[in-house]
């Protein structure tokens, strides 16, 4: 567990450690894209290079939390984990509309999986 | 829902509240349960666990922040970790923000929409938004985002009191809607092939370079990467 700063201590400390360790590195980078979306267009390059590197990211972090998944969710074995995935990503791929079937078919062999082989 | 150019503001907030709670919302809200019960490990107050909802507003950065409180992380350690986890909102921002720019808006109004783009708000914004005339794009996001929002609160303050009280598989079906709902709203807006490379890259590389890049930098280089990769294929396609 991590200790409180001496100096600041006291009963606001959570909120505090809040603001300067969670909020503020989260929420610089919104107010920094401010400033340089205001110089650019909707259709310039550049901003297709950024929503590129930004949907790259995002696809990334979900291949995180599968690889390496958090608490609970890494008593799904590796297999279990990819197929719910890979359920719900089939059901897009017919069709783009149906994300909530798509969601709910991936629960179902998650939850299933994890009943099965891990229970 | 689609919405009608001549609706009133009110009544265009109405259809993105009606839209979040079709689904996106509840899967937010699920998916930040979690954060309730990873604060309440760490002994803070629920209410600083329903504020990280609120003021942090990033699944990553908040499940970062009390789980490296748990493991004992240094601050500075954590405060690097999770400006890396978050540097994706700049591009993310970025391309949203022209979408919901007007003539006139003031820089605050537009921080004060920024701090709303997380990965839920962001891709159904970049896939709902164009089809919705400009001046109701804001009222359009205001009242989807809130709506999540609201509902990710609630879904916080009652994973403080409820998570460990599931069964294991309920448990893990509700850690894994979060990649779940990303993957799902991806594929959801992908427009063309440059869009497809992105995401199939970004999938790809992202255990690779987890695996040989150390220091937290690993997602940056992977998105990087795969981004500029995918940018380069997309750009093939069209004439010069």
């Amino acid at each position: 567990m991590t200790q409180p700063i001496a100096m600041l201590d006291g009963p606001l400390w959570p909120y505090l450690a809040l603001m300067l360790f969670a909020v503020l590195p989260t929420e610089i980078w919104r107010w920094l894209a401010v400033g340089f979306a205001r110089r650019l267009s909707t259709d310039s390059p550049l901003l297709e290079w950024v929503r590129a590197v930004a949907t790259a990211l995002l696809a990334g972090i979900v291949a995180k939390l599968i690889v390496s998944p958090p608490g609970v969710l890494a008593t799904a074995p590796a297999l279990v984990r990819v197929a719910a995935l890979a359920a719900a990503a089939g059901i897009m791929f017919v069709d783009k509309r149906r994300m909530m079937l798509a969601v709910l078919a991936g629960e179902t062999v998650l939850i299933a999986g994890v009943w099965l082989f891990a229970g | 829902m689609s919405v009608s150019a001549d609706w009133s503001w009110q009544r265009v907030a109405l259809a993105g509240m009606r839209d979040a709670l079709t689904l996106p919302a509840w899967i937010v809200g699920f998916g930040l349960i979690g954060i309730g019960s990873l604060a309440r490990d760490v002994g803070y107050p629920v209410d600083v666990a329903v504020l990280s909802t609120i003021l942090v507003w990033a699944g990553p950065s908040q499940v970062l922040f009390f789980a490296s409180i748990a493991a004992g992380a240094a601050w500075s350690a954590i405060l690097i970790a999770i400006a890396f986890a978050s540097l994706r909102f700049l591009p993310m921002t970025m391309a949203i923000l022209p979408l919901l720019r007007r003539p006139g808006q003031s820089v605050w109004q537009q921080l004060f929409l920024a701090h709303y783009v997380a990965v839920t708000a962001w891709s159904e914004g970049l896939r709902r938004l164009p089809a919705i005339a400009p001046h109701q794009r804001v009222a359009y996001f205001l009242g989807f985002a809130n709506t999540c929002m609201a509902v990710s609160s609630v879904g916080t303050f009652a994973g403080y009191y409820l998570l460990g009280a599931l069964p294991i598989p309920f448990a893990a079906g509700l850690l894994c809607l979060t990649p779940m709902f990303f993957l799902v709203s991806l594929m959801g807006g992908l427009r063309h092939r440059g869009d497809a490379a992105a995401l199939l890259l970004g999938l790809a590389l992202a255990p690779i370079c987890e695996r040989f890049i150390g220091g937290g930098f690993d997602l940056i280089v992977a998105g990087l990467v795969a981004g500029s990769v995918a940018f380069l294929i997309g750009r093939k396609r069209r004439p010069a």
